[in-house]
């Protein structure tokens, strides 16, 4: 226990001090993560510890975004409501949308009930675009932060800690709910539904409840972002949103609490980082993601729960140089996916089709991490197909041993093996 | 009713074309239980394979090829892809297609930019079938209903007629008797998932050339395509072409029709009432005609989830 | 005039066309340990599934304490002081076998949205479930996932599992099945304890754990109560035997 508050004692450490000496985009980034991170774990929340898979969770988060906006519009008409306090409505509509459309949703379940959410987050998209009272049409809704309580909330650090605040309380909120009788009935929901209804638990009516605080706290999360953007539109309902939260949870791992706010912090990092240096960095999640779920089904945050979970019972230095050798491998394969993809892309873009319009047809030199190549050369294409060849070989041969090592840590965990 | 008829061939033509992108997904699931997230990216990956080989080996060359290509992909990601996560359970399914889907857009991106193509269809196709009221319908929508129609008989005539539909269906009910029969199974999964994915891919290929072929055509028609097999029944091939054909239809009328509710509470003296409500009482049927098959969706999944023509459980 | 506790008059139930009980009338008294017997695919788990409200029968009366639970749902029923175990293992393979057990305590307990306080301070919940855990003896697997479980130490947690609410009329599922002698007998002891009070109905196959434990045995055959008795009355029945030995030759 003491033992996971020490890097917790460090981020937040972290995240309360360093913000004020970051330039504005790593503050606004830094936002970015803390509202994602917070979705994540409310999505989890329904997904990973009771086990229903939701692929229409922008709609609790835009619900939020739209209320909060219309608090904020009260607001600035006059109404003498604390700034700080925005986010509650947020967790009302998210909460109120929750309850009905879990009491539904819950009526199903796996695939259709996956099937039930997409289409009432479908729902909210098509008809948002054309109700201009409640979501402001096309254009969506607008409103300023109003001073209070002697803070203007026209700075961006303002923002910053707000946010901060709020997401602290709901990741401390939704922690704390897994420690009550509640958060454990969830846990056993998702291993075996039946037997919960057996032992005399209502098992529809505990959906629901689950349904509705995931949808509550994903309506901060919306809340915090229409507070921090001071706008809103109908785009917030789309399923990329949607999309977004189901691959930062399960890129982080559904199965340990912190995992969904890893993936949140992997990816919304990774697209701050990187945006700007590749315009396929979508493509780059897209394929981290498929290769997490291939290789490791419990996500990132569970390989690494279970490496601490048996760090008594592995064998380190045995594990040293295939481990080494795997992470290299790894790397090589990386860069030349990299280099591939770059290559392509600059290859057929539209500057290079005109690049080749003005060399008459030919195959003019392009520019990739800054260095030319020559398109027909061997060298563009061999050179990755080498990085590929090589690091796939270096991980394929750490396989076995890392593999054989792992077996003899699962089967000495495992009490005699009963033999029926 | 130059409105009525026009809107009527749009809408069974687009309810066909529905129906040939729908038909390989609900296939799929009602075989293997998976639900193809990425089914609207094959048929996105046809309509643009189609678009590359047609411009140097023209369009015809371009229409074979495309399903032919898409449907190796589509055999290449059960084998390698879905094979391995099975084992992990449904949702990982379900995740691992929803990665490809990103990934197969992104792709494309890639290589053919964030814009339209000139996908064009052949000139031999391009006049009038016949003129109605004065406008010339286009031949190529009615080519397009004739390949949707040509596919279906194929289908069913393979699934209820020859050996390998009978092994098909017989593996969609008990895999694990006709396993036993001596069936090799994976490989009837392989291939249905491949054919499903042709499928897909001849309906890119074919509406490509008419509708435009754009990186957001696996979204738009992605989620429309799921209203169909839900509503149609998830694993009947019947219920897939009576739901595209009523969601076709539907989406064909409702864009002209400008009536919203307050209007029909007009016809029992509420109109004024209502429109003094706003809001959604005065939503025009062709505005919200994006949102009422999601409705209808949603109905059919809390009500009926067998849908129209599925079984039950 | 002892009295009845469950009551069933008149059951049947066809799934679609295929009938799996005719006519079964069966009355458990009050404390007493009732087995049900018959060959394979008589309809003894489907008759379970109908008491503990997994369905509803198609025809027929099924009456806890004078109370109608046919048809209600299983968590109603629970409630309503009815609780059964599972031929097939049913317990949450992720969570402690501590947990597995408390689950139940805590339902008995009426807690069952508890959203504001810690389990860990439940003092009484985590008592009772101590007790209940040393009970069928699984004190030393306290902290280990109920899926890590031998066989035989998860038919105990199934028990142990099935006794946590607040029922009073228990239902076990061929609780013995796939024990060897040494276990059975643990088990038979067991189940000896913990029914003292309660009121019991079991399937059986092992005649000699229905001879040991039972008051009366029911023998169901093709869908209805053939004949109700005691152990040794019914070992003693030519029809019963007749069922047996038929459906052995007839296989």
């Amino acid at each position: 226990m003491a033992r996971a508050l020490l890097p917790l004692a460090l981020v937040g450490a972290f995240l309360l001090v360093a913000p004020p000496f970051l330039d504005l985009g790593w503050q606004n980034a830094l936002i970015n993560i803390l509202i994602a991170s917070l979705f994540a774990l409310a999505f989890n929340l329904l997904a990973g510890q009771a086990g229903l898979l939701s692929f229409g969770h922008a709609a609790y988060f835009g619900v939020g975004a739209f209320a909060a906006l219309h608090l904020m519009a009260r607001i600035e008409d006059g109404l003498g409501f604390p700034t700080p306090l925005l986010p509650l409505a947020g967790a009302a509509a998210g909460l109120l949308i929750g309850l009905v459309a879990g009491f539904f949703a819950t009526m199903r379940s796996g695939v259709y009930f996956a099937l039930v959410t997409l289409a009432i987050a479908e729902l909210f998209h098509s008809l948002a675009p054309h109700w201009q009272g409640v979501f402001g049409g096309e254009a969506g809704l607008s409103s300023m932060r109003m001073p209070w309580g002697g803070l203007i909330f026209g700075s961006l650090i303002e923002v910053y800690y707000l946010t901060l605040a709020w997401v602290a309380l709901s990741i401390l909120l939704l922690w704390g709910l897994t420690r009550t009788p509640f958060g454990r009935l969830a846990l056993a929901l998702r291993d075996n539904e039946q037997r919960v209804r057996f032992l005399g638990y209502n098992a529809h009516v505990t959906k629901v409840i689950i349904f509705a605080i995931s949808a509550m706290f994903s309506g901060v999360a919306g809340a915090l972002q229409a507070i921090s953007n001071e706008t809103a539109n109908y785009v917030l309902f789309a399923s990329g949103v949607s999309a977004q939260v189901v691959l930062y949870t399960f890129v982080g791992g559904a199965t340990i609490f912190f995992g969904p706010a890893v993936g949140a912090v992997i990816f919304t990092l990774f697209a701050y980082l990187v945006s700007d240096l590749t315009r396929s960095w979508l493509l780059y999640q897209g394929l981290i993601f498929v290769l997490v779920m291939l290789y490791a089904p419990n996500g990132l945050g569970g390989l690494i729960h279970q490496h601490l979970r048996h760090r008594g019972q592995l064998d380190w230095p045995r594990l040293a140089r295939p481990y080494a050798q795997a992470t290299l491998g790894s790397l090589l394969v990386a860069s030349a996916a990299i280099f591939l993809i770059e290559t392509l892309a600059v290859v057929f873009s539209r500057d290079y089709a005109v690049a080749r319009r003005d060399a008459g047809g030919g195959f003019p030199t392009y520019e990739v991490f800054g260095l030319d190549w020559t398109p027909l050369s061997p060298v563009p294409w061999l050179l990755p197909l080498a990085l590929f060849t090589a690091g796939l070989w270096l991980v394929l041969q750490a396989r076995h041993p890392i593999g054989a090592l792992w077996q003899r840590v699962r089967a000495g965990s495992e009490p005699g093996v009963n033999p029926s | 009713m130059e409105f009525f008829l026009i809107s009527t061939l749009n809408g069974v033509i687009f309810g066909l074309l529905l129906f040939m992108v729908s038909a390989g997904l609900t296939l799929i699931f009602g075989m293997m239980g998976v639900l193809n997230f990425a089914h609207a990216s094959f048929y996105m990956l046809g309509a643009y394979v189609a678009y590359a080989v047609s411009s140097t080996a023209g369009f015809w060359v371009g229409l074979l090829v495309a399903p032919v290509f898409v449907g190796i992909v589509g055999m290449l990601v059960e084998r390698f892809l879905l094979r391995r996560v099975h084992a992990f359970g449904h949702a990982h399914e379900l995740l691992l297609t929803f990665g490809l889907a990103l990934i197969v857009e992104e792709a494309v991106k890639l290589v053919f930019g964030d814009f339209p193509v000139n996908y064009q269809m052949a000139d031999t196709l391009r006049f009038a079938a016949f003129t109605v009221y004065g406008t010339d319908y286009p031949f190529y929508r009615v080519f397009m209903g004739i390949v949707a129609i040509v596919m279906f008989v194929a289908l069913w005539l393979l699934l209820s007629r020859t050996r390998i539909g009978i092994v098909v269906r017989a593996a969609e009910r008990l895999p694990q008797m006709a396993e036993a029969l001596g069936h090799n199974i994976p490989v009837v999964f392989t291939s249905v998932f491949g054919a499903g994915a042709a499928l897909a891919g001849l309906a890119g290929a074919v509406a490509g050339a008419f509708y435009p072929t754009n990186p957001n055509m696996a979204l738009e028609l992605g989620v429309i395509v799921f209203v169909v097999v839900v509503v149609g029944g998830l694993g009947s091939l019947q219920g897939s072409l009576l739901a595209s054909l009523l969601i076709g239809l539907f989406s064909s009328f409702a864009v002209g029709i400008d009536w919203s509710a307050a209007d029909l509470l007009a016809l029992v003296g509420l109109g004024d009432w209502a429109r003094s409500l706003g809001g959604l009482m005065i939503m025009q049927i062709s505005s919200i005609s994006a949102t009422i098959p999601f409705a209808l969706m949603l109905l059919v999944l809390l009500v009926r989830p067998a849908g129209l023509m599925g079984e039950r459980g | 005039m002892t009295q009845v506790l469950l009551e069933l008059n008149g059951i049947a139930k066809s799934f679609g066309s295929i009938s799996v009980l005719q006519e079964v009338n069966l009355d458990v008294r009050s404390r007493e340990r009732h087995a049900v017997i018959g060959p394979n695919g008589a309809g003894k788990s489907t008759l379970f599934n109908l008491i503990s409200g997994m369905f509803a029968p198609t025809s027929g009366t099924i009456r806890l304490q004078e109370r109608a639970i046919g048809g209600l749902p299983p968590h109603v029923i629970n409630r309503a002081g009815l609780a059964r175990s599972f031929q097939i293992t049913s317990n949450f393979r992720r969570l402690s076998v501590f947990e597995n057990l408390r689950l139940g305590v805590l339902a008995r307990h009426g807690i069952r949205y508890g959203l504001f306080r810690p389990v860990s301070r439940m003092r009484a919940v985590n008592e009772e479930t101590a007790e209940l855990l040393s009970v069928v003896g699984l004190e030393r697997r306290a902290h280990d996932m109920a899926g890590d479980l031998t066989y035989s130490e998860q038919r105990a947690l199934e028990i142990g599992m099935t006794l946590t609410t607040r029922a009073n009329v228990i239902l076990l599922d061929e609780p013995t099945a796939g024990m060897s002698r040494d276990e059975t007998d643990q088990t038979v002891e067991l189940i000896r304890k913990v029914t003292t009070d309660k009121t019991l109905l079991m399937i059986e196959h092992d005649m000699s754990v229905v001879f040991s434990l039972c008051d009366r045995v029911s023998v169901l055959v093709y869908g209805s109560v053939l004949a109700t008795d005691t152990p040794p009355a019914i070992s003693a029945n030519a029809e019963v035997q007749k069922a047996y030995l038929g459906e052995e030759t007839a296989t």
